[in-house]
């Protein structure tokens, strides 16, 4: 990925991305922003030839240029955040490794604050991923007899045969547990890491009602699940093509595209009606920084027929 | 092997081996004595002194192929054979299944699973060379679960970092109307159901390509959507005495099964042509309905792009989406010369003059499912902290009751 922008002299001759914003803006601003979009919206990718090694980094920097292009259009007027979003365009297919000579390019969207998405840029999507799962441990710190908590206990249900652990749920939060003879617990169903957290106490309050010495250490969210809805569909086979590396779309197995981001290092699953699912997240804001770097990928793919 | 004993003879101790020509011997150096020579058998006393070498030190297992290797070199050749593929693809998925199975996350795998990477990689290959395999096929061979084959397809296109492209439904319509029985002269067929196949090919074609425009394709099987488009292309062609023909007895013709989506492609693609044949100039005295409008596909696929824009408003859904109007008419396709105007036209103005056009989405969107939406959290759940105080009454309902507990164990539910 080093040389993502410097292997297709063909497209553009800079060779760093810092050179690349000067020729593309100049054209911008001579040209109409729509006809702009028009030229990209109407390039037919199906042509290309089976993706070998040189053509997946050509294709990948065609389409660093595109997004680019198509922001730039959209950005005429305004040329700082234009180069703002250039940057996170560029930086993002080339995520993987940032090439040395670009030092300073890594995508300025990473929140400071846990709780709000950032709205640095302008073009930002306007749409926030609400939350929808948690899934969260914590050790209890004592050995448990499942068969008697799953006597004493109205919530538990209990099939060794089945599965190894007890099965509990508690109604405020809408939470579900899997307590384990070892005394790790692991809690799922939350919407917040608040909420998890108190419903995790609260099913060790209840173990320790049962009798047991247990305590509350480590708790750990270990993964957040996201969605959220971009409002416009997703042409995904025109996606799985740009952007091969990191997308998996088999509309024989799922209809749903797999897309594999590098950083942060989360999964989207991304539907031909423009829902996105997000996950694999074990803070919060990665999931909006992860939504606000395909957004404008996905942006770019929306096509009017 | 050292030499040992004494002559019988002479008695000397100086045993040489020897070779005589290849055989070995044991003679002795004063008086020639032959003791022994090539021996055949050894006695119990000689296997003693042997130095065994165990297998998994000699060469001898890095120059054979194992035989779980070797079993599924020949199901992955078996399997070229069967699918009739060049055999340049045998050597690459081979090569494939040779790396595959050295990596450890397939060393070890069930032996079911074993066989479905067999088929694996001549997936992989084809789809590397644009040769149109479909899953559905490949699982139907190696009679195979879906699921597990889907696992470790994915698994493998992972573990060894291959790039796999897309099924090209271009191709998979031809390799799959080439197995229609309905293109072959056959005497099962009645003659008005038979077609020529370079015909019916660019008719479904054609159709494919209208489903994919309007998003009938993506994020769907595709085999179904080649199903209903080679009916309908094949009901057009002659619509006399095959529009009677219902899609369940085209197939049973055809001699391919029919998949269960298929009939709901079929029921999109007729709307979709209907709406079509609304803005045909010639075609709206007509009242069409689903089955006359096939009489007409010729001339709907003819003037398609025109079609399209002028059916569907071309706003794509802009809940909400202010830029939308900016991209109304975004795509300058080549067409009949009414469209340059249209490009002018303010999306307002569009929309008195359509009435109500549906607009160009994909079905899920068009007839979303009624889903209860969870409630944005409010306000007071936003402010949660985690730590809040846990009242003893809420933990205590969870608590089965004394009665509750001498009327389990009587039940003995846990016996």
């Amino acid at each position: 990925f080093k040389d993502d922008f410097s292997t297709s002299p063909h497209l553009f001759i800079p060779m760093s991305p810092y050179d690349l914003e000067l020729p593309i803006q100049a054209s911008s601003q001579l040209s109409q922003s729509k006809e702009l979009h028009t030229d990209f919206s109407s390039v037919d990718l199906s042509f290309l030839p089976d993706v070998t090694q040189d053509n997946k980094e050509q294709n990948l920097s065609e389409d660093g240029q595109e997004t680019q292009k198509e922001l730039d259009g959209s950005l005429s007027s305004k040329e700082d955040s234009g180069v703002f979003m250039d940057e996170s365009s560029l930086s993002h297919p080339g995520a993987a490794q940032p090439s040395p000579e670009t030092p300073g390019v890594c995508p300025p969207l990473t929140p400071m604050t846990p709780i709000t998405p950032t709205t640095s840029a302008s073009e930002s999507s306007g749409i926030v991923p609400q939350l929808q799962n948690i899934v969260s441990t914590v050790n209890l710190a004592c050995k448990l007899d499942l068969k008697n908590i799953a006597l004493h206990a109205r919530n538990a249900e209990y099939n060794p045969k089945r599965f190894a652990a007890v099965i509990m749920r508690i109604r405020e939060p809408r939470t579900t547990a899997l307590i384990f003879s070892s005394g790790k617990m692991v809690c799922t169903g939350a919407k917040s890491e608040e909420q998890s957290r108190l419903a995790a106490r609260k099913y060790a309050r209840v173990v320790q009602k049962l009798g047991f010495p247990a305590k509350f250490l480590d708790f750990k969210i270990q993964n957040m699940v996201g969605s959220c809805d971009v409002r416009f569909p997703i042409r995904l086979e025109s996606l799985v093509l740009t952007h091969q590396q990191f997308s998996s779309y088999e509309p024989e197995l799922f209809p749903g595209l797999v897309y594999r981001m590098v950083k942060p290092r989360i999964v989207l699953l991304i539907f031909v009606s423009g829902k996105v699912v997000l996950t694999g997240a074990k803070d919060r804001s990665e999931i909006y920084e992860a939504f606000e770097n395909i957004y404008p990928i996905l942006r770019g793919f929306k096509k009017p027929s | 092997m050292a030499a040992r004993g004494r002559c019988p003879e002479c008695g000397s101790g100086s045993l040489v081996e020897d070779a005589h020509y290849a055989q070995q011997q044991l003679v002795c150096a004063a008086c020639g004595c032959v003791l022994s020579e090539g021996l055949l058998t050894t006695t119990y006393t000689d296997e003693e002194h042997l130095r065994e070498v165990a297998y998994s030190q000699s060469t001898g297992q890095k120059e054979q192929l194992s035989r779980c290797l070797q079993r599924g070199i020949r199901r992955v050749q078996d399997l070229c054979k069967v699918l009739k593929l060049p055999a340049a693809f045998e050597e690459t998925a081979v090569s494939y299944f040779q790396r595959a199975l050295e990596l450890p996350a397939f060393h070890l795998v069930s032996l079911e699973k074993k066989e479905l990477l067999g088929g694996c990689c001549v997936l992989v290959t084809c789809r590397q060379r644009r040769w149109p395999l479909t899953m559905g096929t490949v699982c139907s061979l190696l009679y195979a679960k879906q699921e597990l084959f889907a696992s470790v397809f994915l698994s493998l296109q992972r573990e060894l970092g291959l790039s796999v492209p897309a099924l090209s439904l271009a191709d998979l319509v031809t390799t799959h109307l080439s197995s229609f029985r309905l293109v072959q002269p056959n005497a099962n067929i009645p003659a008005p159901f038979l077609e020529d196949k370079e015909q019916l090919v660019a008719r479904t074609m054609a159709i494919v390509e209208l489903a994919s425009d309007t998003w009938l394709v993506t994020g769907r099987h595709p085999v179904p959507v080649v199903t209903a488009a080679a009916f309908l292309a094949w009901q057009s062609l002659r619509p006399g005495p095959r529009l009677s023909c219902p899609l369940a007895r085209f197939c049973r013709l055809a001699g391919v099964e029919l998949p269960p989506p298929a009939q709901l492609r079929l029921k999109e693609l007729l709307e979709i042509l209907l709406a079509m044949a609304s803005q045909l100039s010639w075609l709206r005295g007509f009242c069409l309905d689903k089955k006359t409008v096939v009489k007409h596909i010729g001339d709907l696929l003819q003037h398609r792009l025109f079609l399209l824009k002028r059916a569907f408003s071309q706003q794509d859904t802009g809940l909400g989406m202010g830029s939308v109007s900016q991209e109304c008419q975004g795509s300058g396709l080549p067409s009949s010369p009414a469209v340059p105007q249209q490009q002018g036209c303010p999306w307002a103005g569009q929309q008195q003059q359509r009435g109500t056009l549906r607009p160009l989405l994909p079905p899920c969107l068009l007839h979303p499912r009624k889903r209860l939406r969870a409630a944005a959290p409010s306000a007071a759940s936003a402010a949660l902290t985690g730590d809040e105080p846990i009242s003893d009454s809420e933990i205590e309902q969870y608590l089965r009751s004394p009665e509750e507990i001498r009327a389990f164990r009587r039940a003995k539910a846990w016996s």
